[in-house]
């Protein structure tokens, strides 16, 4: 049932017929019942809804408030901006509230790794992503990677993903008012309903396979959700071998969802041509505006809008651009080219890598929404960016792993016998 | 031997308490013999001509819970692929327990292994055999609880760098600062701490750090036959103060003085032929079956198993006894207990020398069940007080 009640729009249209009766218009603006439904935390005089909000003259943006938070209405009041980009803002921060942002990574795991004590609940100065800027940034869910920065290989790979999965488990499981591991749509929708962030477990680097269906299934077992298929014998410059395309069949009948960021254009096209379930590039931008190896070609692009996959643009100055509208760019060309149902977000935070200003942490979401509503893009489309696709592609693995598990049984293939 | 209405009797004792036995390796015959191809080795099928394991013969024998073995080897050429190799073997137990949900179910707390037994399923728990299966990470153990390991042999056949093996040369002299960390953590996580395989140093050294009860999945008493797999009586002695419970092994080179004197020969004739003990090229198995044809193989039977159990039952008490019959991990087995489906023998022996029904439902079901509630008894109260450590080798060992 989960799987039904979480169509988002159909959530959003519902909030909003249920809203208006319960309250008349009248000339100060009431926050909206979907809004203060989506984020309980939030206090009733909050930022109104984006109808309401040129209305409001006394209100100030809550994009500076900083750290405090979606409780942090006192440092809103008190905070003087200008009132144009406070509109944006104020609306960009009313339409998240709706529709969170699933972000497509994050490498805060192996950060945290060397970190000798945090606390993401209260705030992490040593961080780009604690659960205080999350909720000023409206996320709802987030894919913590499980790639390692050293580069392992063979069957160390296997023991020190082992390691990095205990490492998420142990986090979550540190702050429980803030985070929740989910392995399903489904799951990904509860979490967000009790106000917990949903942490996705992946992806993780092929070599943690450690050339082995049974260690996928194990990894799997223990929540991994995405593999970037990257980085093998199996996955390189020629494409999957008949390993390989083993691989995603077994990925595709256990749930875990293949990430082509950084594999080879044969790897990328063999990979659309063999998955049942949609794919994810979990940190890719358009190559014809940055001509990043990572980022997507024109044909690849319409490649992946043609297979309903998703390309998660990521919030680097290296990928995308050093500004705001940088991204947008991406964005909006991702979506002309593939199609507003595969463009999503990924911050990629804690990562190493460079954002663009305004867009430094996990807390600065709303400049980029704002940006994009100054652009014109319709509720619709940002409603399936921010949240809507990389739900419909949760969902959709979930349906085809339960499919083909009752068609497939468990792959013993080894590579020995396929790749020779 | 045993007559039939002591057998007649056996069977209908363990129709209600059934066998929870400590270790069997079928996982490890799946993966040798056709690389976990369950097909082609379906357990729900007779399967006598290639394994002692299949589910007739585990009805015929009684058993109502099996720790089945994610055993991995530990000599020094396979450990880089140690974990992994455990990642797979878990992964197999697991499919055998998908293919056959009648008849196995998955249990991962006593009072999954009651509710197998109410169900007439064999309750499937996981135990991984020597600490070379988690590379040295206290995260990874974490990983294999997670995945549903329920025992750690803190050793196989040869040391680790924490750990001394009782088939190995003594080297940090029992548990080193890391290995009673990696203990605490076990019993941090509710992992039971199995100490066959261990030297008797280690099982001191672990008898001392352990918060929860001990189990021996598979090891017999040394009393009454000198092999270093078996339990001292020092050790057996402190059983019911731990809580813990020694699971009586059928293995006929560890329970036979005869041989362990004949397996003793046979080595030193291979030795004698420049060859190495446990080589199996066409060369080494000749000379074998040579000296196998001057010097006829001792056979165990199911009296050599009762004898230690009743040693056992002496010093250690009726509370702290199992069976681990590591079925499918040895080439031989006692006369009576060819395979699994071998126990209600022993059962009608116990019976025979005047055991109690109420002993030997301790015997084969209620101290197993009993030891795993107790582990996560401790492991409750362990965690409701101290987070995970991530103590390192290096920071411990030096």
């Amino acid at each position: 049932m989960a799987d039904l009640q979480d169509e988002l729009q159909a959530t959003a249209e519902a909030g909003r017929l249920d809203g208006r009766p319960a309250a008349p218009p009248k000339r100060k603006p009431k926050p909206s019942r979907r809004f203060q439904a989506a984020h309980p935390t939030t206090p009733q005089d909050g930022p109104p809804g984006p109808a309401d909000g040129a209305e409001d003259p006394v209100s100030v943006p809550p994009g500076a408030s900083g750290a405090s938070g979606a409780s942090g209405s006192a440092g809103r009041l008190a905070d003087p901006e200008g009132a144009e980009q406070s509109d944006g803002l104020r609306e960009a921060h009313a339409f998240l509230a709706d529709h969170p942002v699933a972000d497509g990574y994050s490498g805060l795991p192996w950060v945290l790794r060397h970190l000798p004590w945090y606390d993401l609940e209260l705030g992490e100065g040593g961080v780009d992503t604690d659960v205080p800027r999350m909720r000023e940034g409206h996320i709802g869910a987030l894919f913590w990677s499980l790639h390692l920065s050293e580069p392992l290989t063979g069957d160390r790979a296997v023991g020190a993903t082992l390691e990095q999965l205990d490492l998420v488990h142990k986090a979550v499981r540190a702050h429980p008012e803030g985070l929740r591991l989910v392995r399903t749509a489904g799951e990904v929708t509860d979490a967000h309903h009790c106000g917990r962030v949903a942490i996705l477990p992946g992806p993780a680097g092929a070599p943690a396979l450690g050339d082995s269906l049974a260690i996928l299934r194990a990894l799997h077992a223990l929540g991994l959700k995405a593999l970037t298929l990257a980085g093998v014998s199996w996955a390189g410059e020629s494409g999957l071998t008949r390993f390989g395309e083993e691989v995603v069949r077994e990925m595709n009948r256990v749930g875990v969802l293949a990430d082509l960021s950084g594999a080879s254009e044969q790897t990328i096209r063999r990979t659309l041509a063999v998955s049942r379930a949609p794919v994810l590039c979990t940190r890719s931008a358009a190559h014809a505006l940055r001509p990043h190896p990572a980022n997507l070609t024109d044909d690849l692009l319409t490649a992946l809008g043609e297979a309903h996959g998703l390309c998660m643009v990521p919030l680097t100055a290296e990928q995308t651009g050093p500004s705001v509208g940088d991204v947008a760019d991406h964005l909006d060309h991702v979506r002309s080219i593939a199609g507003p149902e595969s463009v999503g977000l990924s911050g990629t935070y804690d990562s190493g890598a460079a954002h663009p200003e305004d867009l430094t942490d996990a807390s600065c979401y709303p400049h980029l929404v704002a940006e994009l509503l100054r652009r014109g893009w319709s509720p619709a489309d940002l409603a399936l960016l921010t949240w809507g696709n990389v739900q419909r592609v949760l969902r959709s693995a979930d349906f085809t792993a339960r499919a083909a598990r009752d068609r497939r049984e468990p792959s013993t293939a080894r590579i020995t016998d396929l790749d020779g | 031997m045993t007559g039939t209405s002591s057998l007649e009797e056996a069977r209908e004792l363990l129709r209600e308490f059934p066998v929870a036995d400590g270790h069997n390796d079928l996982p490890w015959a799946l993966r040798e013999q056709v690389r976990y191809d369950l097909g082609a080795r379906d357990i729900a099928t007779d399967q006598s001509a290639y394994l002692h394991t299949d589910l007739a013969r585990l009805h015929a024998g009684g058993v109502g819970a099996q720790f089945w073995s994610v055993y991995v080897p530990s000599d020094s050429a396979f450990l880089p692929g140690a974990v992994p190799a455990t990642l797979e073997q878990i992964d197999c137990v697991r499919q055998l327990i998908d293919r056959y949900p009648t008849r196995l179910r998955s249990a991962l707390t006593a009072a999954d292994m009651e509710a197998a037994r109410a169900e007439g399923r064999i309750a499937s728990l996981m135990g991984a055999e020597g600490g070379h299966s988690i590379d040295n990470s206290l995260a990874t153990l974490r990983a294999l609880y997670a995945l549903g390991v329920r025992y750690m042999t803190l050793t196989h056949n040869d040391n680790i760098a924490w750990a001394d093996s009782a088939t190995d040369e003594p080297a940090v002299g029992g548990l080193s600062a890391f290995g009673r960390a990696v203990v605490r953590e076990m019993n941090r996580e509710g992992m039971l701490v199995d100490l066959s395989h261990v030297a008797a140093t280690t099982m001191r050294d672990a008898l001392d750090t352990s918060a929860a009860p001990v189990i021996f999945s598979h090891s017999s008493s040394r009393a009454v036959c000198d092999h270093p797999r078996n339990i001292p009586d020092d050790v057996l002695e402190r059983l019911p103060a731990n809580g813990g419970v020694a699971m009586v092994t059928f293995v006929p080179k560890f329970v036979l003085q005869a041989a362990v004197d004949w397996t003793a020969a046979a080595d030193e004739n291979m030795r004698a032929h420049g060859l190495h003990h446990l080589e199996t090229t066409p060369e080494a198995m000749r000379v074998h079956r040579e000296f196998e044809e001057r010097n006829p193989r001792p056979v165990a039977t199911v009296a050599t198993v009762a004898d230690h159990l009743d040693h056992m039952r002496e010093v250690a008490g009726v509370d702290h006894l199992g069976i681990g019959g590591d079925y499918d991990g040895t080439a031989f087995t006692p006369d009576g207990l060819n395979d699994v489906s071998g126990y209600p023998n022993l059962i009608a022996e116990l019976l025979d020398r005047g055991w109690s029904r109420t002993d030997l439902a301790k015997l084969t079901w209620q101290n197993a069940v009993r030891v795993l509630g107790a582990a996560e008894d401790v492991a409750r109260d362990l965690k409701s007080r101290t987070g995970p450590s991530n103590a390192t080798l290096e920071q411990l060992d030096g």
